[in-house]
């Protein structure tokens, strides 16, 4: 297993967010996860990339373990061996207003690895090619469409090489006829090989893409399995009710 | 408001002993406020770069017979007597009486002058010759004067306290005041000139000026003295206020010298070039004469301010990172930092970093003690300013670089950093124009900038309209580019950002 979480625990003050999440990724699948909102699975992808610290558990990614037994905060060698695992996608796009497309990207390359501009473009110019948005490397962020945001987005994750890419409802800002050219890229990743864990309320997408589908309530893991089995035969209640509800 | 508060801290600050001063080698330092104006210290209504009066004729012959140079210094009147304790200059004088609230201070030569004050009215006037006569009278008088603590113990007079010489003999002239009591030079210059205006009655009080001298250097106070002796027997002193005009029926007793006078040659010359009557070429041309004189005080305002504000912003943005996110303790200071500097006046801040820390052993030079204080003031104001652009970047922001990789002082400089400037930005400026105007306060700390210069051209030529407009002017115009500068910085900051 190329994820492995064990027994995740995370409170915000008194209240308890995660309470005992187990999960396991193989390398290039792509996970989505499922659920109400609240139910942990923002939460969740935070943990793994070091966004948030957490109370109790383990997690290992690649060659990183984190172990966590006691309530002191991750440790800054923690966060950045877990961080450099993952690029991340928000579901407002979080892109810097203040840098174009192109600077959006090249920034991070150049703060925290030191390459050159030169370098930083070489690295930047084909994945905003290959995201599509080549015409649009001098446009700033309030000029563009949200979908054409989003990739950029993907493409300034990408930029840092990462080996595992998390995705927080990255369609749920969009509108409608926006949400398939984001999808469009995400699949043509996966084809490539990346894994990919999606919190998502598109189960569409998710029934058709998914390696893995995990259904989460109550800060737990409730169901885990392949969209198959989870969208045409649950075994638990709980997921039986919810996709009822939302399906 | 403001001399209170200096005698305040003059009381607080000055109890305590200050270090000697330390003059350069042949040269007596004395100082005065040439803002008091005509005829003590004055900037000299021909050429206004030149200090004239009869202080400075006194202390160019006191200074001749000590062997030394004399050599002027600027300081507010009221800090005349903090800034010697503080070691500033050698000497003070300028009409400071000795009274013996002084004299725990400082140490007092010889008086080198006795005068009274003086009652001028209108020339129609005929019932007004002494206080007794003023009952339910409007009197005029400069505030916190021996005048003034005259008029208001005989009682049954409505006293109007005034800031400037000036104004009150116009109010007099014009009817607005029935007398007006002031120092008699005063009067000699200020109100005697005008044609409308007569001086009545007998002499009233009495006022001793002595020249001021650090507690701890009476050898000086012996020299001076000594100087100031042989002055006297040698006519010396008499020609000096001769030539000046104030030669009075006071000295004349304490001089035992009861001989006419002479020509009063600098208080006729004085007069001619205040009453000459000048075309508006003229006119112009004497604006022109001021304007360079004007200039070197906007330059000191403008590096008092420039400094001040490089301070103030790397202040503020330490005291803002600090609290947003440091936070704990360091945090908590931080913020008391912030409070208690915005919440006390600047005015007395200055006064205890120049006349306060020396009693502790750290003297700063005015430029410095100013600088410091308009830095730490100001500071106080940037950290808020900064506070509230760094909390406008909302906290996903911060996620996204981190999510990238970048720690949080990376993602601090690119991506926090340059979206708060760009909302601190308007405020800011707004605070350094602020700044170049609050500069005017440390003429309290000797430093002489474009409000000072002003007062002092004002007070020479009772010109307060022309002078203050083109004093406006100046200020105005050394406080644009910083406003364009601002302009341009926040349209590079605002890129891509269509409607804001």
């Amino acid at each position: 297993m190329f994820i492995r979480v064990e027994g995740l625990h995370k409170n915000f003050g008194d209240i308890p967010i995660l309470r005992g999440v187990d999960l396991s990724v193989r390398k290039g699948d792509a996970v989505f996860i499922i659920g109400r909102s609240g139910c942990g699975k923002s939460t969740l992808l935070r943990c793994l990339n070091g966004l948030e610290s957490f109370e109790l558990g383990k997690i290992h990614v690649g060659n990183v373990d984190v172990q966590m037994s006691g309530g002191q905060p991750l440790s800054e060698r923690q966060i950045r061996g877990l961080r450099n695992q993952f690029g991340m996608v928000f579901q407002s796009f979080n892109l810097f207003p203040h840098l174009n497309v192109l600077e959006n990207v090249i920034k991070a390359p150049m703060v925290v690895k030191g390459l050159s501009r030169a370098d930083a473009e070489a690295i930047a110019v084909p994945l905003l090619e290959k995201v599509g948005l080549k015409s649009q490397l001098f446009k700033y962020p309030s000029q563009i469409s949200g979908g054409q945001q989003q990739r950029a987005a993907i493409a300034r994750a990408l930029a840092m090489n990462p080996k595992v890419m998390l995705y927080d409802e990255p369609t749920s800002a969009l509108d409608p006829f926006l949400v398939d050219e984001v999808f469009q890229v995400m699949r043509q990743l996966a084809d490539e090989g990346m894994t990919q864990i999606v919190v998502t309320h598109e189960h569409r997408f998710a029934r058709e893409a998914a390696d893995q589908v995990i259904f989460m309530e109550d800060g737990l893991v409730v169901e885990a399995g392949p969209a198959e089995q989870i969208f045409h035969s649950p075994k638990d209640d709980r997921t039986r009710v919810f996709l009822r509800k939302y399906a | 408001m403001k001399s209170l508060i200096a005698g305040m801290l003059i009381a607080l600050f000055g109890a305590a002993s200050a270090p000697a001063a330390t003059a350069a080698e042949g040269v007596l330092r004395w100082a005065a406020d040439a803002e008091g104006g005509a005829p003590y210290v004055f900037r000299d209504p021909r050429n206004p770069s030149r200090m004239v009066g009869f202080e400075v004729d006194l202390m160019e012959e006191v200074a001749h017979r000590l062997g030394l140079k004399a050599e002027f210094v600027q300081n507010q009147w009221d800090s005349l007597i903090p800034g010697l304790q503080r070691g500033d200059y050698d000497v003070a004088v300028n009409g400071i009486e000795i009274t013996e609230d002084r004299k725990r201070e400082v140490l007092f030569s010889d008086p080198y002058f006795v005068t009274y004050e003086q009652i001028t009215v209108r020339k129609e006037n005929q019932d007004l010759q002494s206080l007794e006569d003023a009952k339910g009278r409007i009197a005029g008088t400069l505030k916190y004067s021996l005048a003034e603590r005259i008029l208001k113990a005989q009682g049954g007079i409505e006293v109007r306290g005034y800031d400037s010489q000036t104004t009150i003999y116009e109010d007099l002239s014009n009817g607005r005041l029935d007398f007006v009591l002031l120092d008699h030079p005063i009067a000699v210059y200020y109100g005697n000139p005008d044609p409308r205006l007569k001086s009545v009655g007998r002499p009233v009080g009495d006022m001793t000026y002595g020249i001021a001298v650090p507690l701890s250097n009476a050898a000086l106070q012996q020299k001076i003295n000594q100087a100031l002796s042989s002055m006297k027997s040698e006519g010396k002193l008499r020609e000096i206020y001769d030539r000046w005009g104030i030669w009075n029926s006071r000295m004349a007793e304490a001089f035992q010298d009861y001989s006419p006078s002479k020509k009063a040659t600098e208080l006729n010359e004085y007069l001619a070039a205040m009453g000459r009557t000048q075309t508006w070429r003229q006119q112009a041309a004497q604006y022109w004469s001021y304007v360079p004189l004007l200039a070197r005080g906007a330059v000191t305002t403008l590096q008092l301010s420039a400094v001040g504000m490089i301070l103030a912003v790397a202040l503020g943005l330490l005291l803002a990172l600090v609290r947003l996110y440091v936070g704990g303790v360091p945090g908590f200071f931080a913020m008391v930092y912030t409070e208690a500097i915005r919440g006390t006046p600047l005015l007395i801040q200055l006064f205890f970093i120049f006349y306060g820390l020396p009693n502790i052993g750290i003297k700063l030079s005015p430029f410095v003690a100013a600088v410091i204080g308009l830095g730490m003031n100001y500071g106080a104001y940037e950290a808020e300013v900064y506070r509230a652009g760094f909390l406008s970047v909302p906290r996903s922001q911060m996620d996204a670089a981190l999510s990238l990789g970048m720690n949080r002082w990376q993602a601090l400089c690119h991506v926090i950093l340059p979206q708060a400037t760009r909302v601190a930005l308007p405020p800011m400026t707004n605070d350094f124009i602020s700044l170049l105007k609050d500069s005017s306060l440390v003429s309290v700390i000797t430093m002489v900038e474009l409000t000072k210069v002003y007062g002092q051209l004002a007070s020479t030529y009772y010109d307060y309209l022309g002078i203050g407009i083109l004093t406006a002017a100046m200020y105005f115009v050394i406080g644009l580019p910083f406003v364009r500068l601002s302009r341009a910085l926040e349209k590079k900051f605002t890129k891509g950002r269509p409607h804001i």
